[in-house]
């Protein structure tokens, strides 16, 4: 009677057998593909890892490659006498640039030697033409001549005596006595290039004071033959702190330089 | 397989862009480091074609391998047994070739090719 038709009782064990063999079967399929998953991924990161790896190896072993410890003793022998050869031009160019800037100064040295001896020159002919102010120690003569009794080659005296005395410079009333300087005049007036002198004459003179003193004072010199005449008085006084204006520059306007040689 | 390889070619791409070089001292270290490696994932591969796979053996394996071999060419400079990385390189070449060739007939009777 039961082989007809199932009894629900059948129908409901058959489905529970059913549903626990359906079960297991995806319980099995979740575990399987979880350690495919697993298998995978770890697969995969140790891949990934060595990969890596690698590619950081070959890197460091290129320029290990490249570098001096790898080469053969034969490759550094010839690498060896490159460097050498190359130093020793190198020590040459050296060598010659050395020689080459000794030269240089030598010539730098040789045409600051010239130059400091032309300024050198320059500054003793201009000392001595009088072109330039000068200052420094020296005397100072003040003669006065109340009655008007000098006469101009007084003064020449006054000078040529002072520059037997070794002045370096010379000026009268702020005049500067320079190389071409003249004296004229008459009648009680003394002129200086031309320009008349005020009376109360005051001689500057740079120099070595007690030369120059000497030079005036010297017993039957000039300063005693001034005196003699009525009125004059002569006063030499050293100072310290003096200074003589520049003189003008004469050129030449009717002759001309001779050059020697 | 195509994940796997996949994964090889990311990393080779990522040293490419990092830019990374082994300093000339680690040069030997990580050589033989390297190879013991590509032995371990060999060895892997081999496992998960005979399904005895196992990751925690597959890791486990992966970093002793590794470690052991940098730790034998270490040991050898030490000594003064420069050589003894060569131990190391021999040993898991040799692995490597028996892994590969184990692979190889793996994959050939899994593909019917026997």
């Amino acid at each position: 009677m039961g082989h007809s038709r199932p009894t629900p009782k059948d129908a409901l064990i058959h489905l529970r057998e059913e549903s626990a063999k359906r079960l297991s079967a995806s319980e099995r399929l979740v575990e399987q593909s979880f350690n495919q998953a697993r298998l995978v991924t770890s697969l995969a990161v140790g891949l990934l890892l060595v990969g890596f790896l690698l590619v950081a190896q070959m890197r460091g072993q290129a320029t290990f490659s490249g570098s001096l410890e790898r080469q053969s003793d034969q490759n550094l022998a010839i690498i060896i006498q490159q460097l050498t050869a190359e130093n020793n031009v190198l020590r040459t160019e050296v060598a010659r640039l050395q020689m080459r800037l000794l030269e240089a100064g030598q010539a730098t040295e040789d045409r600051t030697q010239l130059l400091s001896e032309a300024a050198r020159e320059l500054n003793s002919v201009s000392m001595m033409a009088g072109l330039e102010a000068a200052a420094g120690p020296g005397i100072v003569v003040t003669i006065t001549d109340p009655e008007r009794v000098l006469l101009p080659q007084d003064f020449v005296r006054v000078v040529h005596e002072l520059r037997g005395g070794g002045a370096e410079a010379i000026a009268i009333n702020a005049i500067r006595v320079t190389a071409t300087s003249g004296f004229s005049g008459g009648g009680g007036r003394i002129e200086l290039d031309g320009t008349t002198l005020a009376r109360d004459y005051e001689v500057i003179a740079l120099g070595n004071q007690n030369n120059l003193a000497q030079a005036l004072e010297l017993p039957g010199g000039l300063k005693t033959t001034l005196v003699t005449f009525p009125g004059v008085t002569v006063q030499v006084a050293a100072a310290d702190e003096l200074s003589v204006p520049a003189g003008s520059a004469v050129g030449y306007s009717i002759g001309s330089p001779v050059e020697d040689e | 397989m195509l994940v796997l390889a996949l994964a090889l070619a990311l990393g080779v791409t990522l040293g490419l862009l990092t830019n990374v070089s082994v300093p000339v001292a680690a040069l030997t270290y990580l050589g033989v480091a390297v190879l013991a490696a590509i032995d371990a994932c060999l060895g892997g591969v081999k496992a998960s074609l005979e399904e005895t796979f196992d990751d925690k053996i597959f890791i486990s394996g992966f970093l002793t391998n590794t470690l052991m071999a940098a730790f034998i060419v270490f040991v050898g400079d030490r000594i003064g047994v420069r050589e003894l990385y060569l131990a190391a390189v021999v040993a898991f070449g040799l692995r490597v070739f028996e892994n590969l060739g184990t692979v190889r007939r793996l994959l050939f009777s899994r593909w019917g090719w026997e």
